[in-house]
């Protein structure tokens, strides 16, 4: 074979082969006649091995006559390849169409109960202003529940908080307050802490569950003053109902606090109680060895199931213990 | 306590509406309750105010303490009523004797009333719209009295008193008959009104029957007397009752004003029934009646914790129209005495509320807080119901307080502590778990056609240790019911297994710390062959498992309801403290199927393999489990998937087959388990 025989084969084979291609019915075909070409055993590659029966220093050009064949073949099979897969990918489209409005294979939701919900959000506030989340005993004993916290006994305060007594001489804690007292005992001033907490009181009516969730907060500072107390309030207040609401401040009284105030927000037209706050009584700083020529304090507190009525409009307390999962569904 | 507006106007001049009224009280700290409009026969327009008075402000029990605010806060003058001078025309030949819990003791006679006389249409009225019944006239003044004075009058039938009045302790044991037919059976920590027999009265709370006013009765001795409140305090309340007396004596009575009451009441009742007067007889022991100190304040220190800046003259001006008797003392300081009708003043602190009170809670300025930076710790709590709450669980919340026949069900033979007033029997124990909780929500929302339910709390339980001690615990308890998922129109959701239940334990375990273990259990309520105890680094933290199939019975149930309950208190978080490597090389992994007896438990099953796979064993995972055809009656076919790895090398199909082979003999000898083929 000479050089110009083997120039006459490329051009057939590459016309041949390009003919061949375009005239493939589907991939397989297609493959088929690729492999024909371009397969191990194909014609283009007898035609490589036929090479040695050349002329040593007309090899090498025969080679890269041959090499160009074979890239320009692939390049035609490639393009004419994907022809055919543009080709089968739009009739899996058409195929494969779903009707997607039929719905969605989904899990009922769970729900974090509103009280917890509220507690979260209440604590989420102060947590960010610097206070620390304090729990304690629900079965508690006179003395943090009442004594420490300026209530002697007998007091009529103690006719404020109707108290469930346990048969352990100590009682079910009526606020969340004596967390404050353990918290104050076992570390120093300064202090900032948030109590959240189920309390309880016995009373049962349309306004009242025996049980319910309160939290308590308290800041115990250099020149912490009064003004401060109102404008943490404002801002809590602000955070909680995610708009500017118009606070009251009243005194009241709390015998842990002096002076007391009780709080009331604008609402529809009425005012209506949310929180109940003061500076923290000198006898209870005392109670539990804090320097009041130092340090004052106030403390303040607020009915967890109150507040979420209001952001949530829920008309019925006992709904909270109901645990309808109708109810529950929607937080 | 409820009055008529128009009353205020005997002691100052006021003649502005209603509400404003009402929210001048409220600003000052004496809570409205409400108003309602109504017409006097007597005065015209009216107004009936309900006020809800805070236990410090006793003073403010009496329409008299109410004007006084109203007067400071309006700058208005206040006179008392009308009280004329009595002629007596008799010497008392009673004698009365204070004592130091009564330091301060008046009394007269008036002998020949006309019982039977109407009382007075105003004061008819003003009585009525007080909710206070009309008994007789006697009675009625002096129930006009305690509402117009504050101070508790009691009027006894002369004739039945059998020589002196002394008011003393009671005796240990000793009986009173009281007014309303309670008898009570009295210690020594209470104070008598005595004759010289026995007790005719409990001392500021209420007369004795014996010695009551009635439709016979034709002379009358009136006492006007001012017990402490130490002595009253807690003491009616320890009996199951509270008077008009003695809430307003155990929070405080002006102690100067026993006098003017006792002349009020005479000018009354010489207007209504008439009599003969005697003179007033009295005791006082000066040196025991209340002392009202000097309380110094610091004008500057009080402006800096209400971020005010009241002067020493506007303070004094304050506190001298609340009836104390102030005094400008160096720089910043006043000093004052409290007046005899507060008791609720004797600190600092308590001069620095009367100041806000009148300066105006709502006028002190206000400063936002400045926070402080503080590390936020994880809440694992919060973590745990966020997970429960994606796997589909509705957190609840139930009372803490349980019946007697749910502890009994569920408390698992745990001491409970009780409450010992509780508001109804089915409240009267305190939950041991909190499984009762769960069951009575789960039977309320199935009822209301939830028939799939995933339920959890978080909550303390409550046990008692010994006869004090309570070991309160922060416990997670979950329930399910029904089936795995919902259905949907593909296909139709499975019914929940012991292994759906397990498997949210275990998600929950991965958030702490220690390797969990599980182990058969036995509690009352539990299916015996379908619960398990929960372990947690050993330690026992819970327990799951499906109720009782006698207790499904109780509860007309056909379907298994599942339950777990954790303990979280002392678990630790399991925070990830340095990632781990993982090797880049291939791992290789063999299924193999062994025929094992059927109580042979899977863990002991992986437990074998996972010591006998050698070196580069990597994992094992069960993937199936086969009883039936094919397999001998009491056998069972496990299908487990084990793989290898190594961090250096990929290993050879050689290194494999000879763990293989290993796993087989170990389980043949360990277990009698044949390699299935």
């Amino acid at each position: 074979m000479n050089l110009d025989s083997l120039k006459k084969k490329i051009s057939d084979l590459e016309s041949n082969a390009k003919t061949e291609f375009g005239s493939a019915n589907d991939k397989s075909e297609l493959d088929n006649i690729y492999r024909s070409y371009l397969g191990k055993k194909g014609e283009v590659n007898l035609l490589l091995k036929s090479l040695g029966s050349l002329p040593q220093e007309k090899r090498k050009e025969a080679g890269k006559l041959l090499n160009n064949l074979k890239g320009d073949l692939e390049k035609n099979y490639a393009l004419t390849s994907s022809l055919f897969n543009d080709k089968a990918n739009l009739s899996r489209l058409e195929k494969d169409k779903l009707d997607i409005s039929l719905p969605g294979f989904s899990n009922k939701k769970g729900s974090i109960h509103p009280v917890t919900r509220t507690i979260r959000d209440v604590c989420d506030f102060f947590e960010r202003m610097g206070f620390d989340v304090e729990a304690g005993p629900e079965a508690e004993i006179d003395y943090y529940n009442f004594e420490a916290l300026n209530v002697p006994e007998d007091h009529p305060a103690k006719d404020m908080h109707d108290t469930f007594y346990l048969n352990n001489e100590g009682l079910l804690r009526t606020h969340t307050s004596p967390v404050q007292i353990r918290t104050m005992e076992k570390s120093e001033a300064p202090h900032r802490i948030i109590c959240p907490g189920k309390v309880y009181r016995k009373d049962s009516d349309l306004t009242h569950t025996p049980m319910f969730h309160q939290i308590e907060g308290l800041v115990v500072e250099e020149g912490a003053s009064f003004a401060q107390l109102k404008g943490l309030l404002n801002d809590f207040l602000t955070d909680f109902f995610g708009e500017e609401v118009e606070l009251r401040f009243r005194p009241s009284y709390f015998p842990f606090t002096e002076p007391s105030a009780e709080v009331d927000i604008r609402w529809k037209d009425n005012w209506l109680e949310v929180l109940g706050c003061g500076m923290v009584h000198p006898n209870v700083l005392k109670s539990v060895g804090v320097d009041t020529k130092k340090y004052s304090g106030f403390a303040f507190g607020l009915g967890v199931e109150r507040m979420a009525m209001l952001k949530y409009n829920i008309p019925d307390l006992r709904a909270f213990f109901e645990n309808d999962i109708r109810f529950l569904d929607q937080f | 306590m409820q009055f008529s507006k128009n009353w205020l106007k005997d002691f100052i001049d006021i003649d502005i509406s209603t509400e404003t009224i009402c929210s001048q009280l409220t600003m000052a700290g004496l809570e409205v309750d409400g108003y309602e409009d109504v017409s006097s026969k007597i005065t015209g327009k009216d107004s009936i105010i309900k006020l809800d008075i805070t236990p410090n402000r006793g003073d403010c029990f009496s329409v008299l303490g109410i004007a006084r605010e109203l007067s400071v806060i309006n700058n208005l003058k206040l006179s008392l009523p009308n009280i004329s001078s009595i002629e007596s025309s008799f010497k008392d030949d009673i004698k009365v004797k204070a004592c130091a819990e009564a330091p301060s003791y008046f009394g007269r006679t008036i002998r020949d009333i006309s019982i039977n006389s109407k009382t007075l249409p105003l004061i008819a009225e003003r009585l009525k719209f007080s909710d206070q019944k009309l008994i007789d006239p006697v009675v009625d003044i002096t129930n006009y009295i305690l509402l117009e004075l504050g101070q508790p009058l009691h009027a006894f039938d002369r004739d039945k008193l059998r020589g002196n009045i002394t008011v003393r302790t009671a005796f240990n044991k000793e009986k009173i008959k009281l007014l309303d037919d309670q008898e009570l059976v009295l210690d020594d920590s209470c104070l008598i009104i005595s004759d010289e027999q026995s007790a005719v009265a409990f001392a500021g709370i209420m007369g004795g029957k014996e010695s009551a006013v009635s439709a016979s009765t034709n002379s009358i001795f009136l006492e006007s007397a001012f017990f402490k409140p130490s002595i009253i305090r807690g003491k009616a309340r320890r009996y199951g009752f509270q008077t008009d007396a003695s809430l307003r004596f155990e929070r405080g009575v002006d102690y100067k004003i026993q006098e003017i009451a006792i002349d009020r009441a005479s000018t009354l009742l010489r207007d209504t029934v008439g009599g003969r007067f005697s003179e007033v007889t009295s005791s006082i022991l000066k040196n025991q009646l209340p002392k009202q100190t000097k309380i110094n304040l610091d004008l500057k220190k009080s402006n800096a914790l209400l971020g005010t800046k009241i002067s020493k003259q506007v303070a004094l001006r304050y506190f001298k129209g609340l009836g104390f008797a102030p005094e400008s003392l160096k720089k910043t300081s006043i000093s004052a005495i409290p007046p005899s009708w507060r008791y609720d003043l004797t600190i600092e602190a308590d001069l620095v509320e009367e100041l806000a009170r009148l300066e105006g809670y709502d006028s002190l300025p206000q400063l936002s807080l400045s926070p402080v930076y503080k590390k936020i710790e994880l809440n694992s709590q919060s973590h745990l119901s966020d997970l429960l709450s994606s796997k589909g669980f509705n957190e609840i919340i139930s009372y803490s307080f349980i019946s007697r026949e749910d502890h009994d069900l569920f408390g698992e033979g745990v001491t409970a502590l009780e409450v010992e007033n509780p508001i109804s029997q089915n409240m009267s124990v305190m939950r041991t778990n909190l499984v009762s909780g769960l069951v009575s929500t789960f039977l309320h929302n199935l009822n209301h056609g939830q028939d799939t339910q995933r339920l959890f709390e978080i909550g303390n339980t409550f046990s008692l240790k010994n006869i004090k001690e309570v070991a309160e615990k922060n416990t997670l308890a979950g329930l399910m019911y029904g089936k795995v998922n919902k259905d949907n129109w593909k296909e139709k959701a499975k019914d929940i297994s012991f292994y759906d239940l397990k498997g949210v334990v275990q998600d929950l375990l991965t958030e702490f710390k220690g390797p969990s273990t599980f182990e058969n259990c036995k509690i009352d309520f539990l299916h015996p062959g379908m619960s398990s105890l929960i372990k947690l680094n050993n330690k026992i933290l819970g327990f799951m498992g499906s109720l009782q199939p006698s207790y499904l019975d109780r509860l007309g149930l056909n379907e298994d309801i599942y339950i777990f309950s954790i303990e979280l208190d002392g678990l630790e978080k399991n925070v990830l403290s340095s990632y781990k490597d993982f090797s880049k090389f291939p791992s290789s992994s063999r299924d193999l199927s062994f025929i094992v007896n059927k109580s042979i438990a899977s863990s002991s099953i992986e437990n074998v393999i996972k010591s006998s796979a050698g070196k580069f064993f990597k994992d094992i995972e069960i993937f199936d489990v086969y009883e039936g055809q094919g397999i001998e009656e009491e056998k069972k076919s496990i299908a487990v998937s084990v793989s290898w790895q190594s961090a250096k090398l990929t290993l050879k199909d050689s290194d494999i087959d000879f763990a293989v082979e290993r796993i087989v003999n170990s389980m043949k000898i360990e277990l009698g388990g044949e390699l299935r083929v």
